[in-house]
C-alpha cells in the first residue's frame, strides 16, 4: 500500500508542475548563467534545454521547493560539463576571440578586448577544475549564493562548501591560464 | 599573490557583468517544451506500465490465500487417498524364508557356471600358452644344435684338410727320397758296370794273350766309340 501511495504522490508531483510557467519565470536566469559560462548562443541553447530536461528528471525523484536554486545549480553543472567537452575536443575554438562583441564606438575598445580574453581564460580554467569545485565557484561568484544555499543545493555541509570554494580559488590563481595575466 | 587575487576577482567580476544578449528566444523555449513533453511522455508510459504491474500484483496478492487453501486441501486429500488405497506391506521374514533357498540355489548355479566357464577358458589359455612356449623352446634348441653341428663339421673338415696336406707332404718327401736313391743307385750301377767292363776287357786281353801263339802279338783292342 505504501508503494501505491508513493506512486500517487509521484503522479501528483508530475502533473502539478507547469513547465511553461517555470520556463517563463526562470528561463532568463538560466539563459544568463548558461551564456555567461559558455560565451556563445549555440552552446547556451543546448545547455538551456539540457538544464530543463535534467530538472524534469530531478522532479521525478524529489519534490522541489526552490526552483531558482535548483535551476542555477543544474545550469552551472551542465555548462561546466559543456566547457570541459569543448576545451577537451578543440582547443583552437577557444583561441579565437569573438571580436564582434567589441564595439569600437565605445571609449576603450582595447580594454574590452582584454576583458573578453580574460573571461575566456576564466572559462578555460574553470573547465580544468574538478566539477564540484567549479560549481561552487560559479554559484558563489556568478549567482551570488550563500555558503548555506550552495551546501543545500549540492547536498554537502557548509564547511565543505567553504573548503571547496577555497580550493577552487587557489587552483584558479595557480592555473597557468590566469598566471599569464599577473 | 595579492595581484593574482585581484586578477581573479576582477575576472570573476568581468564574467559576472559580461554583456549577455537577451534570451531565451521563443524558438528555444518551444524546443525546450517539446523536449520536456517528449521526456514526460516517455516517463508516463514507463510509469503506467509499472502501475499496471503493481495493480496486477496486488490483485494476485488478494487471491493468494484462496489459492494456498486450495493447494493445502488438495495435498491433504491426495495423502489420505494414497494411504487408504495403498496395498498392505508384505511379511518380510516369510518372504525372506521363501526366497532365500531359491536365491541361494540360483546363486550357486550361477557361480558354478561362472567357474566352469572360467576353468575351461583358463585351461585353453594355459594349453595355448604351453604350446607356444614349447614351440619357442624347440626352435631355440634346434637353432642351437644346428649352430654346434656346423661348428663341428667345420672343425672336421679343417682336420681332414690338415691330415691330407700332411699325407701329401710325407708322400712327396718319400718320392723325393726314392728318386735320390734311384739316381744314386743308378750312378753306382753305371760305375760298377764300367769297372766290370774294364775288368772284363782286361780279362779278355789276358785271355787272348793266353790263348794266342807266341810270336804273334795281338792287336790292341780298339776302344769302343763310346
Amino acid at each position: 500500500m505504501k508503494r501505491k501511495g508513493d506512486s500517487r504522490k509521484y503522479l501528483r508531483n508530475v502533473q502539478v508542475i507547469d513547465w511553461n510557467t517555470i520556463i517563463k519565470e526562470h528561463g532568463p536566469a538560466v539563459w544568463q548563467t548558461a551564456y555567461r559560462l559558455l560565451g556563445n548562443e549555440a552552446d547556451a541553447a543546448d545547455c538551456f534545454q539540457e538544464t530543463f530536461v535534467s530538472a524534469l528528471g530531478f522532479c521525478r525523484r524529489e519534490k522541489v521547493r526552490n526552483f531558482s536554486a535548483l535551476l542555477a545549480r543544474l545550469t552551472t553543472a551542465r555548462a561546466i560539463d559543456q566547457l570541459r567537452r569543448r576545451f577537451r575536443q578543440a582547443q583552437s575554438k577557444t583561441d579565437f576571440i569573438d571580436c564582434s562583441i567589441v564595439e569600437s564606438e565605445q571609449a576603450y575598445p582595447d580594454q574590452q578586448a582584454e576583458q573578453q580574453e580574460l573571461v575566456e581564460k576564466v572559462r578555460q580554467s574553470l573547465s580544468t577544475l574538478p566539477p564540484q569545485e567549479a560549481q561552487v565557484f560559479c554559484l558563489r561568484y556568478l549567482n551570488d549564493m550563500s555558503y548555506r544555499q550552495i551546501a543545500k543545493q549540492l547536498g554537502i555541509t557548509t564547511n565543505s562548501a567553504g573548503v571547496l570554494l577555497h580550493r577552487a580559488r587557489t587552483r584558479l590563481r595557480e592555473s597557468a591560464e590566469l598566471s599569464v595575466w599577473k | 599573490m595579492e595581484e593574482s587575487k585581484d586578477m581573479l576577482e576582477k575576472a570573476a567580476e568581468v564574467l559576472k557583468n559580461e554583456k549577455i544578449p537577451p534570451g531565451p528566444s521563443q524558438e528555444l523555449v518551444d524546443e525546450t517544451m517539446a523536449r520536456l513533453a517528449e521526456a514526460s511522455d516517455r516517463t508516463e508510459t514507463i510509469q503506467l506500465g509499472s502501475r499496471i504491474r503493481i495493480r496486477e500484483r496486488v490483485r494476485a496478492l488478494k487471491n493468494i490465500h484462496k489459492v494456498a487453501a486450495a493447494a493445502v486441501l488438495l495435498l491433504v486429500s491426495g495423502y489420505a487417498v494414497g494411504r487408504l488405497s495403498a496395498p498392505r506391506p508384505p511379511d518380510l521374514k516369510q518372504l525372506q524364508s521363501a526366497l532365500s533357498p531359491a536365491i541361494r540355489r540360483e546363486l550357486l548355479d550361477e557361480i558354478n557356471q561362472y567357474l566352469q566357464a572360467s576353468y575351461a577358458s583358463l585351461a585353453d589359455d594355459l594349453d595355448r600358452k604351453y604350446q607356444q612356449d614349447l614351440n619357442r623352446v624347440g626352435m631355440q634348441i634346434l637353432a642351437a644344435s644346428n649352430t654346434v653341428t656346423n661348428e663341428r663339421l667345420a672343425e672336421l673338415i679343417e682336420s681332414f684338410n690338415e691330415y691330407q696336406s700332411q699325407e701329401r707332404q710325407w708322400f712327396t718327401t718319400m718320392l723325393e727320397r726314392m728318386e735320390s736313391n734311384r739316381l744314386k743307385e743308378s750312378v753306382q750301377l753305371s760305375n760298377a758296370l764300367a769297372e766290370e767292363l774294364e775288368r772284363t776287357k782286361h780279362d779278355m786281353v789276358q785271355l787272348l794273350v793266353y790263348t794266342q801263339p807266341a810270336g804273334s802279338v795281338p792287336e790292341p783292342l780298339k776302344e769302343p766309340d763310346n
